[in-house]
């Protein structure tokens, strides 16, 4: 997998603090990109590569925490680092339990950032490979004809060669055919993993 | 002495009567004794006789006695003596003796009815009198037991007063200082992060020396900021203070002591004032300097909230310092303040007082420093502390 320079996006409407942090970002060769409110950020084009967002929670308009709600509802999902200007217990936990990876307080330690942010973007990464993985399974089975996808549907279900002939009205060999180009078509190397996949399909389907 | 005369006879009937006939019984005893040497047959004692049964014993046994007393004068001291007839040229003195004898008894039952009446009526006056003053002395009791709720009811009302005022300021300085603490911590951390760059650029194995300066540059911006932020602050409480006028200390002192009295009194401290009476006028805010005073006040009636072994005297004085300044001092009988305190008294959110917010003296010091005056405080521990400060005269101002 060719893995390109994370981004880190930063929304603060203090512009010497994006620039500092800004440059910090940069001191450790990640590439990091700016934003004055959080409309900016949702207008702005996105390249595909794994980023986190370190995000102020007080800001004129859109509040850091409003931003985070927006984002989850229009399923984005990229690691929060929330910063904020006064530790209020109640509103981290509210960011911490809607998903935020970090919330610290302003002034924000150098070093704890950088920490925050390389976890937040091995934390993107990871997400990312699972989520590419997972996508290239669904094109696999996507790849399968109508009768194929019948087929799997029965094998998984744990009917034999012959069950799955006779409920089809077609002969056993012509099963064994389809069989053979499904769990060639999804690169499955056994019956458990094929099943394993399928399975793994149907829940995210179902979500 | 009158209630004892008053008391009517209230005998029974028997002895009343009883009595009537005693006294006629006397009076005959008495005139046949004095008929020997003087041997003019003499009836004077029995009109006695009947007037006395009449007045002490009523108007029956009055009557008694006429009756027993005309036929005792008959038989003895009319002529035919022994006898009841009467003679008829003793008639018309018979006919004098029964008519003066029922005269008295009618003149003086009449009298004596009258008299009981007038005092019946004393009595029942007397009486009423007495009742209306019990009224008068129950109502003026529940009148002075309303008088003295209502008193504890403005005390009481004073207080919450006083509290909401306190809790309104704390409040206000409250928010007042949370957005100067917003104000202030955005561009530090702003000077945080560009300054953890900066040092991040230098740790490089090839320092990046043109990002580094830019991030220190940076830095050097965000701290200027800081500081515009507090100038602004302290720009803003200069502008509110800008009315300044002539204004008598003493004056602003006196107002100031009525306003502490109820504080001062709930706490058992006693005010004593010594202003000196010619202190020249000065330049000043009016309300601020009332502020300044009440609160040096306060905070030398709470000094001695504590103390109990000797009178909690709080002293108020006025002096002229020189030529150019006054100077006023509140001097507590108090605990005082060891060094340590003594060193942060004027910190800013410094505080012995569970309540207190520690701005007061701060807030104090400020306003008598931007006019043009001093604030300090001296104190030994367990005597007292005195908090003074100095203004410009009007003359002192204009040099």
């Amino acid at each position: 997998m060719k893995e390109r320079v994370p981004i880190v996006y930063v929304i603060d409407d203090e512009a010497l603090i994006r620039e500092g942090v800004q440059s910090l970002i940069k001191s450790v060769g990640l590439s990091a990109v700016t934003f004055a409110s959080a409309s900016e950020f949702m207008h702005a084009e996105r390249p595909d590569v794994p980023a986190c967002l370190v995000l102020d929670v007080r800001m004129p308009g859109q509040s850091g925490l409003d931003l985070q709600r927006q984002l989850a509802s229009a399923g984005i999902y990229i690691p929060i680092i929330f910063i904020s200007g006064h530790g209020d217990i109640p509103m981290s936990v509210r960011a911490m339990k809607e998903g935020a990876l970090e919330f610290l307080t302003k002034p924000v330690r150098g070093q704890d950032l950088l920490d925050a942010i390389q976890k937040a973007i091995a934390r993107d990464q990871e997400l990312r490979s699972e989520r590419a993985e997972y996508a290239k399974m669904r094109g696999r089975f996507d790849s399968l004809t109508p009768r194929e996808t019948e087929v799997l549907n029965l094998v998984v279900a744990g009917l034999l060669n012959k069950q799955i002939a006779d409920q089809l009205g077609t002969s056993e060999l012509t099963i064994k055919t389809h069989r053979a180009h499904v769990m060639e078509k999804t690169g499955a190397d056994s019956l458990a993993h094929l099943v394993r996949m399928a399975e793994r399909l149907r829940t995210s389907q179902r979500k | 002495m009158q209630d004892k005369l008053s008391k009517p006879l209230e005998l029974p009937v028997f002895f009343r009567y009883g009595m009537a006939a005693a006294f006629v019984a006397a009076a005959l005893l008495l005139s046949l004794v004095l008929r020997v040497p003087f041997a003019n047959p003499s009836w004077f004692l029995f009109p006695a006789a009947i007037v006395a049964s009449t007045w002490f014993c009523g108007r029956g046994p009055g009557w008694l006695a006429v009756c027993v007393g005309i036929l005792a004068i008959q038989y003895y001291f009319i002529p035919p003596f022994g006898s009841f007839l009467v003679r008829p040229g003793d008639i018309p003195y018979s006919i004098t003796f029964i008519f003066c004898a029922a005269a008295a008894n009618w003149l003086f039952s009449w009298r004596k009815q009258a008299e009981d009446n007038l005092r019946e009526a004393r009595d029942e006056l007397e009486l009423r009198v007495r009742e209306r003053t019990a009224e008068l002395k129950s109502t003026n009791n529940a009148l002075l037991f309303q008088m003295e709720e209502q008193k504890r009811t403005a005390e009481a009302l004073q207080v919450t007063r006083t509290e909401l005022a306190r809790v309104v300021r704390i409040t206000t300085i409250g928010e007042l200082a949370a957005s100067i603490a917003h104000e202030v911590n955005q561009p530090l951390a702003a000077v945080v992060a560009n300054a953890d760059a900066c040092v991040a650029w230098l740790g490089l194995e090839t320092p990046n020396l043109v990002e580094a300066r830019a991030a220190a540059e940076r830095s050097i911006q965000g701290a200027t900021r800081a500081s515009e932020v507090i100038t602004r602050i302290r720009s803003l409480i200069n502008k509110s203070s800008t009315e300044r006028v002539r204004v008598q200390l003493n004056r602003i002192i006196e107002e100031t002591v009525a306003l502490a009295a109820g504080q001062a009194s709930r706490n058992d401290v006693s005010i004593t004032l010594d202003l000196v009476s010619d202190l020249p006028s000065v330049l000043g805010d009016r309300i601020q300097l009332q502020q300044v005073i009440l609160n040096l006040m306060m905070n030398g009636i709470e000094a001695m909230s504590g103390v109990t072994d000797r009178t909690r005297e709080l002293l108020v004085r006025s002096r002229l310092q020189d030529a150019c300044q006054v100077m006023v001092s509140i001097e507590d009988t108090g605990i005082g303040v060891n060094a340590e305190t003594m060193a942060r008294l004027f910190e800013p959110f410094f505080t012995t007082r569970q309540q207190g917010i520690g701005m007061g003296l701060p807030i104090s010091r400020s306003i008598i420093e931007a006019h043009g005056g001093r604030l300090w405080a001296e104190s030994v521990v367990n005597q007292g502390t005195a908090l003074q400060f100095t203004l410009p005269t009007l003359e002192g101002a204009a040099v």
